[in-house]
């Protein structure tokens, strides 16, 4: 009985959760940590109409509960709903059936409740951007790139020099120019002992299809003094690759990486 | 259900020994004080639980509860559509101006999702209920698995997603519609559409008038629970699924099966399969393997996945028989590997 329960309200449940954490996420300017600013207002709208009819739900019984028990014979007789169940001529294994799925409905629920109301939100770690190769090719790294001649270099982004790196691997087009990148570090995956990258993730939906971008950096040994993940500020100058087994035709020679906060907003879009 | 006593909260069971408005407020009290307190777990829970995490572990709940975050709103659309259609619509009135010819008639069913835009997560609900108006078997089936594509809202996301490129959202939205109408015209020459039915929904065709008696907003809310709990179980489990598999799948693994022009395909189809993401946003989660996979693996990836995944399955199985269900798959398998190859080979 209980199992069926569960099972008739899980979804006013995962709504509800849903719902709580959509609202949390927005109030506390985090919604960005999972999707698109695009999507903001369309979610918060939704979850809004959402939580309405939610309250709705818990004012009003059930109809077709109601409907059942105006008519005792109806589960033995007939098949009068479409979400009814042949099984009838079966009970035990029915009723077997329906507190697995009460069992499972229970664990859906409370998996939901914790990832979404009990573990706080984080963005991606470098184990996802190594996983899924910094700078590959792909639609996300096919956008305008800036033009670097004229350009304001001082508020270009890790996106806007991985993209004219990747255009553009001539170190005299680079020659005098001042690169200051913010980003988190992450290991090269060819050299990570002298070579780490300053990146960050491009999303264009939701964080499942974040993009890492980055900016590799020449400084031998950095595991002495940073940790993978840990968010460094860079500045300096790109020379090309001698004294590295990394295949980046050229790298930032740093003058100063200095321990950082990770930014409000730490994807970049 | 039976008048004996149960064990379970009064409040639920009570409009038949209170009377309405108590129940209602015990109702109402029992959902605020979950809000509040699923808002309390939500504003106190200790920053330093994701500590004990690994990065993976980490990452793992980030990608899933980012596919819930931004599937759960275009769900909740796609539930409030087709309460309006169902509830709010005067009967027939989107059947009445259907065409008598059987071919026109279901080019124009298929095109119905233009006015639906819902997923298709919303779509099984919503086909049963055009079922249960008058609309044969077969039409139906071209609605379920044309509505999904052919949708703005679908045409819109994968249009931001790949633009013009490699021709992957004109042989998403032809694909789409050439396999809905082949599949109508398939199952329209079945000599009895009927058996195509699992029992107990042919049982509630020949009950479809029987309906509940009540108000509108009260059929509204009813259906908003039944739809919520269908749906969203399915759309948690498929989100886990998704992050697990960005989690496990290695990039290497992908790179090498994306390089070849027909393993691609059959790979991108299996993910499909597998992962059941939403067609509203399907165009987005392929776009992070848009580097990976050939355009004749997105298409397939775009043109199956909406039509076939393994939550669809489990929903359309509530209607039509396991069967029916195995044909379904094959025809629509065989026609999107079709499609992805000759798309390959243009490519």
């Amino acid at each position: 009985m209980r199992s069926r329960l569960i099972a008739r309200w899980q979804g006013i449940l995962l709504s509800l959760i849903g719902i709580v954490a959509t609202v949390w996420l927005a109030a506390t300017d985090r919604l960005g940590l999972y999707i698109h600013p695009r999507y903001f207002w369309f979610t918060v709208i939704m979850a809004g109409i959402a939580a309405v009819l939610v309250v709705a739900a818990f004012a009003f019984a059930p109809l077709r509960e109601a409907e059942h028990e105006h008519e005792p014979g109806a589960e033995l007789g007939g098949e009068d709903g479409p979400d009814h169940e042949p099984a009838h001529r079966h009970r035990s294994e029915a009723s077997r059936a329906g507190r697995l799925r009460g069992a499972l409905a229970a664990l859906i629920v409370a998996g939901a409740a914790i990832a979404l109301l009990v573990l706080p939100p984080t963005t991606l770690t470098s184990s996802t951007a190594t996983q899924r190769s910094i700078n590959s090719t792909g639609s996300t790294l096919g956008g305008e790139a800036p033009t670097l001649v004229g350009g304001d270099t001082s508020q270009f982004s890790v996106k806007d020099w991985a993209l004219l790196l990747r255009q553009n691997p001539d170190a005299e087009y680079f020659a005098e120019q001042d690169v200051a990148v913010t980003g988190f570090v992450t290991p090269s995956p060819d050299d990570p002992e002298n070579v780490f990258y300053v990146a960050r993730f491009v999303v264009t939906c939701c964080a499942v299809d974040a993009q890492p971008v980055g900016v590799p950096v020449y400084f031998p040994d950095w595991e002495e003094s940073f940790a993978a993940d840990q968010w460094v500020a860079a500045s300096g100058a790109f020379v090309p690759n001698e004294g590295s087994t990394s295949a980046e035709p050229l790298l930032l020679s740093p003058d100063d990486v200095t321990v950082t906060e990770q930014p409000e907003q730490p994807y970049v879009f | 259900m039976s008048r004996l006593p149960t064990p379970s909260p009064p409040a639920l069971h009570a409009p038949h020994t209170r009377p309405p408005r108590r129940r209602a407020s015990v109702g109402l009290a029992l959902g605020l004080g979950l809000l509040v307190l699923f808002a309390g777990i939500r504003l106190f829970a200790p920053d330093a639980t994701g500590d004990l995490l690994s990065n993976s572990v980490q990452d793992f709940f980030t990608l899933s509860i980012s596919v819930v975050i931004e599937s759960l709103p275009f769900v909740f659309l796609g539930i409030l559509l087709s309460i309006a259609v169902q509830v709010w619509l005067p009967e027939g009135f989107l059947l009445r101006h259907l065409p008598r010819n059987a071919v026109a008639r279901r080019v124009t069913i298929s095109l119905l999702g233009v006015l639906l835009p819902v997923c298709e997560c919303g779509n099984v609900p919503l086909a049963r209920g055009l079922i249960l108006r008058g609309l044969t078997v077969g039409e139906s089936m071209t609605f379920l698995l044309a509505a999904p594509i052919l949708n703005p809202v679908t045409i819109i996301t994968t249009y931001q997603a790949f633009g013009w490129d490699d021709g992957i959202l004109v042989a998403r939205i032809l694909g789409g519609f050439v396999i809905a109408n082949l599949i109508g015209w398939i199952y329209s020459r079945h000599p009895s559409p009927m058996s195509l039915l699992t029992p107990t929904f042919q049982a509630s065709c020949a009950h479809a008038h029987d309906e509940v008696r009540s108000s509108r907003t009260r059929r509204s809310v009813d259906m908003f629970t039944t739809e919520t709990a269908a749906m969203l179980p399915a759309l948690f489990v498929g989100s886990a699924v998704a992050g697990l598999i960005q989690v496990a799948v290695s990039r290497d693994l992908l790179v090498t099966l994306g390089q070849n022009p027909v393993l691609s395909v059959f790979a991108l189809m299996a993910l499909a399969f597998v992962i059941a993401i939403c067609s509203n946003v399907d165009a987005f989660f392929i776009l992070a393997f848009g580097s990976t996979f050939m355009p004749g693996a997105v298409v397939a990836f775009l043109v199956f996945g909406p039509m076939i995944d393994v939550k669809m399955l489990a929903l359309m199985r509530t209607t039509f028989t396991a069967r029916t269900l195995v044909q379904l798959t094959i025809i629509v398998g065989l026609a999107s590997a079709a499609l992805g190859l000759g798309v390959n080979a243009v490519a």
